[in-house]
């Protein structure tokens, strides 16, 4: 009975095609809403879905000289690193399907899987745009991951557990983005680095060098990594939800505030210019480490002094 | 230096409408200037042809079936116009107009582009002639 | 200096050149010279501040003179002196090149040697600027003896000079199609991880073949056909042609239309420099100001709508004077959108000046001197960021600019953000200048006869279009077509500045670097060759026209 339980949450909810499907109503609600911000309709509700499909749909175009298992299997790896990486984290508002010791770590790296393939995807392709989009990616990923981690650590080290399910039970218990505002806002804002979102999209911007990692990609390719993009969103928005506002509650007030995450990301998108690359990697290590450092010293000292 | 600074204005715009334009549900109106599909009116017209020759894009000509009869149609082809309206400047006898209501022309059938205006049965001679070539109208350029 | 002294002076140091003096206008001077003494004629009229290279156009005079004319137009303020030189009319005949003393020039003569067919000793870079690889040798297209047929393509092969190794040479080649180019143009540059060390463009990917095109219409048709150059200077094109025509034809267009001309100039100002604020506020990245600044450009749109009767392309001017007139509701209306559009304008040259994360992008980047302003040839506003003042309204005013004047903007700092500070400040004047104009719009009629023939003669007509200063030469031989008419457009002189600056800066800013010299390909490129993919065919526009319903004949018969 239990191999059924599993397999069905694998595969249909909370994990697997729901997932997959949510991922697709959040890619959604950001374009919405960056979109009345900027004073415009934007897509209706179907849209993400709709491009998926197309996209299934086309033809795959492999260009000349490249390796052929890197080149289709890329995709597919990171794709279910997204995946496997949810099956940790309180999505949709409902405990992780697994948990075990340190299973943090895994998430996070994991996540960090589906970057570290689109880089190598990136100087996979045969064109000068792919190389040049895959370094950019590579280096945010350098930049970004450390401060991001850190602040992820903040409450794993308030609540003595590497253990998601434990410390959002314990952020239940306890507001962290009170206890931990300086942690919250390093999270947050790590939260677009990782994901590649405006103002930190220079691996990806379209003015400069066409699409990044991804130019030579399309129809299948293209598609899973496009998925593996939107897993990642909701995979990364509950984390931080769960950490910093409240752990895991009723499903339905956790979505709420996903969505409040989403609609101050949604803000930040639309206001700030995008940065080049070497203003995004000098920003992160010289505020974000160093802030995130101080909170976690502060942490520590916390700790100590309460103990 | 501030970080933001479009930011009241990103707030206003969340609970304001957009500015889009939702055609084809809603259609725009045009300005009273604007220049639609091209009219002519045959009554006025004395086949001086200078609208022809002053067109940019070669889109009228006047075809004139009898002189002494003042008997003359108008083929325009509604693809090579331009709307720029200096046939209207170069016709004296006022006789060219073009309205601003007229102005979805798209066809997926390149027929439909070249039109005929004239009196009626004047057009009817015309298509008549030009369906049998044994005698060809007399087509002035 | 005021023109007559300019000239004055003019002639007095060219005297030992001059083969023969004249004055076709009063504000020009013509100096016949040798080719052989271009060089040091160039030398003298730049050593005595007596202007800038500002076009050099060439011309077939035909089998009967059987000469090739070539003249190299000088501009300082309102005076222009020309450097008249006549060539044997052979395949490639010589002629020395004045790119050493003036960068700006090698464009020209590039433009020089492919369509005249003339051999420029001497200039750095002889390749082809607008004409494509696979163009035959030996056919020029502005000879007279040119035919269509003469241009059946040949082999392609690459004529762009090498860039030179230095260092880890990786070329990252941006163009013809790319996402940060609105329009088609091929760039090349040379980077060493993300620092460009070198940079080399070719054009001519819209060239439709306009200069030549005219010959073949008369007078009326092609103030429609140069409207058409380009979608955001198209007033500024039919302005400077009535212009020039008129002044052939020695009518004098009321002061009504002149006005009238010159607010819809004014309307087409700001609409192009909120395209381009948008355009480049999307090349950084900001989507936001890039989709609130192309709203408001709606406003103006609406309003040139209502007033002319298009939003693009506004077909406003006939030769002598104006279509329509304006009414108080008219006036009402233009208020109105001023009032809006001068809050909203102010409001970003606020956000560009002050806006953190869009001044990372903009403050200190692409910094170009006073110096090299005037040395690369700038123009426009690009130049007047680098306290260049140069603006033809002001140093030569033309139409209504004599009652109605604007005032001259610049700054000093030269980087992208002066650039835009510019740009923004003008729209505010220009705001102002409308506003006055349609409060105090002269009484008068709105167009006078014009006759169909106009006589021989030529005349220079200049402009200030949103990019900078267009020049346009235009020769009568009496008849009721130009026998030739040479533009020259903003943006030409413009690139030179442009890749000159982007070396040294990094990748992410050429986008910026490009769009901030505001460029438009379409003003650049004038020829007709139309290419399908694997079968190469060149065919003439009634060609193509009867190819496509041909085409669209066989689609239906075979559904």
């Amino acid at each position: 009975m239990s191999v059924l339980v599993s397999l069905l949450s694998l595969m249909f909810f909370p994990a697997g095609i729901s997932l997959i499907l949510s991922g697709m109503l959040y890619e959604w609600a950001d374009r919405k809403l960056v979109a009345r911000f900027q004073n415009r309709i934007g897509p209706r509700w179907f849209q993400p879905l709709a491009d998926t499909i197309k996209l299934l749909s086309k033809e795959e175009i492999k260009p000349h000289g490249v390796n052929n298992l890197l080149f289709y299997g890329l995709p597919i790896v990171a794709l279910s690193g997204a995946l496997t990486a949810a099956l940790y984290t309180p999505i949709l508002g409902f405990s992780p399907i697994y948990s075990f010791q340190g299973d943090l770590i895994v998430a996070l790296y994991l996540l960090s899987l589906l970057t570290m393939c689109t880089g190598l995807a990136g100087w996979n392709g045969a064109s000068r745009f792919s190389l040049i989009g895959a370094t950019r990616s590579l280096t945010q990923l350098f930049a970004y991951e450390a401060p991001f981690l850190l602040a992820l650590l903040g409450p794993a080290m308030a609540a003595g557990t590497w253990t998601i399910k434990d410390i959002s039970t314990y952020a239940g218990d306890h507001w962290m983005f009170l206890a931990q505002p300086v942690g919250f806002v390093i999270a947050l804002i790590g939260l677009m680095g990782k994901l590649e979102l405006p103002p930190f999209d220079a691996p990806e911007a379209e003015t400069e060098i066409v699409a990044g990692a991804l130019t030579e990609y399309s129809g299948r390719g293209l598609a899973l990594f496009h998925i593996g993009k939107s897993v990642e969103l909701v995979v990364a928005i509950s984390l931080v939800t769960a950490f910093y506002l409240g752990g895991v509650g009723n499903p339905l007030i956790f979505l709420l505030k996903t969505l409040i995450i989403l609609l101050f990301m949604a803000m930040l998108q639309s206001m700030l210019t995008r940065l080049r690359i070497d203003q995004t990697v000098g920003m992160w290590w010289r505020f974000g480490a160093l802030l995130a450092l101080l909170q976690i010293l502060v942490i520590v000292l916390l700790k100590g002094w309460l103990a | 230096m501030r970080l933001g600074s479009m930011f009241m204005d990103i707030v206003k715009s969340f609970f304001t409408p957009p500015v889009t334009e939702k055609y084809p549900f809603e259609k725009p109106k045009t300005a009273p200037r604007f220049r639609g599909r091209l009219h002519f009116e045959p009554t006025k017209c004395t086949g001086c042809n200078l609208c022809a020759k002053d067109c940019p894009a070669d889109a009228l000509e006047i075809v004139i079936l009898d002189r002494a009869a003042k008997r003359y149609v108008a083929r325009y082809n509604i693809d090579k116009c331009a709307y720029c309206g200096q046939c209207i400047q170069s016709c004296k006898f006022k006789c060219i107009t073009m309205p601003n209501n007229d102005w979805e022309l798209a066809a997926l059938n390149k027929e439909k582009f070249t039109a005929y205006y004239g009196k009626e049965d004047d057009v009817a001679n015309l298509m008549d002639k030009l369906a049998h070539p044994g005698t060809p109208p007399q087509p002035e350029g | 200096m005021t023109t007559e002294t300019i000239l004055q002076r003019a002639g007095e140091v060219l005297a030992p050149f001059s083969k023969g003096n004249s004055t076709p206008e009063t504000n020009r001077l013509d100096v016949q010279i040798e080719a052989s003494d271009l060089p040091a004629a160039t030398a003298v009229i730049l050593s005595n501040n007596l202007g800038y290279l500002s076009a050099i156009t060439p011309t077939d005079l035909g089998k009967e003179v059987n000469k090739l004319e070539v003249i190299y137009h000088f501009c300082e303020g309102a005076a222009i002196t020309s450097l008249r030189i006549h060539l044997p009319r052979e395949d490639q005949p010589d002629i020395p090149s004045v790119s050493d003393q003036i960068p700006v020039a090698s464009f020209f003569e590039r433009e020089l040697g492919e369509m005249l067919g003339v051999h420029v000793v001497g200039t750095p870079d002889s390749s082809r600027l607008f004409l494509p690889d696979d163009w035959p040798d030996g056919v020029y297209p502005l000879r007279e003896d040119f035919t269509i047929e003469q241009a059946a393509p040949v082999t392609p092969r690459e004529t762009l000079p090498e860039m030179g190794r230095v260092g880890n040479k990786f070329t990252v080649p941006i163009g013809p199609q790319h996402p940060a180019l609105k329009e088609p143009g091929h760039f090349e540059f040379a980077v060493d991880g993300e620092i460009i060390t070198g940079a080399r463009m070719r054009l001519g990917y819209v060239h439709r073949g306009i200069e030549k095109a005219t010959e073949q219409r008369n007078w009326i048709q092609n103030l429609y056909l140069l409207e058409r150059i380009c979608g955001i200077c198209s007033h500024t094109h039919t302005s400077a042609y009535a212009m020039g025509v008129e002044k052939l034809a020695q009518v004098e267009v009321p002061q009504r239309a002149q006005a009238i001309r010159e607010i819809v100039a004014g309307l087409e100002r700001i609409h192009s420099h909120l395209l381009w604020l948008g355009v480049a506020a999307h090349e950084a990245g900001f989507d936001t100001l890039f989709m609130y600044s192309w709203r408001d450009r709606e406003t103006v749109m609406d309003l040139l709508e209502t007033l002319t009767g298009n939003r693009v392309n506004y077909s406003i001017s006939v030769l002598g004077g104006v279509k329509y007139d304006f009414t108080a509701e008219h006036s009402h209306a233009i208020h109105k959108a001023m009032d809006y559009l001068e809050e909203r304008i102010r409001y970003y040259l606020h956000i560009v000046t002050t806006d953190a994360s869009f001044l990372q992008r903009t403050r200190g980047i692409g910094t170009m001197s006073l110096e090299e302003a005037k040395h690369f040839g700038a123009l426009g506003p690009t130049a007047r960021a680098s306290g260049l003042e140069r603006d033809v309204r002001i140093d030569s005013p033309y139409g209504a600019y004599h009652h109605f004047p604007v005032s001259l903007i610049t700054a000093e700092n030269g980087d992208l953000e002066a650039r835009f500070e510019v740009r923004m400040k003008e729209l505010l004047v220009t705001c102002f200048t409308i506003r006055t104009i349609v409060d105090n719009l002269p009484p008068g009629e709105l167009a006078v006869r014009f006759p169909r023939k106009i006589p021989a003669g030529e005349t220079i007509s200049r402009v200030e279009a949103p990019r900078g200063e267009a020049f346009y030469y235009i020769k009568s031989g009496g008849g009721e077509s130009p026998t030739r008419l040479k533009i020259r457009t903003p943006s030409l002189c413009n690139w030179t500045s442009a890749l000159n600056k982007a070396v040294g800066h990094q990748l992410a800013d050429v986008p910026m670097l490009i769009a901030g010299m505001d460029p438009c390909f379409s003003c650049n490129d004038r020829m007709i060759t139309v290419r399908r993919k694997n079968d190469s065919q060149t065919l003439s526009w009634s060609q193509m026209r009867e190819y496509g319903i041909k085409k669209y004949a066989e689609t239906r018969e075979t559904k």
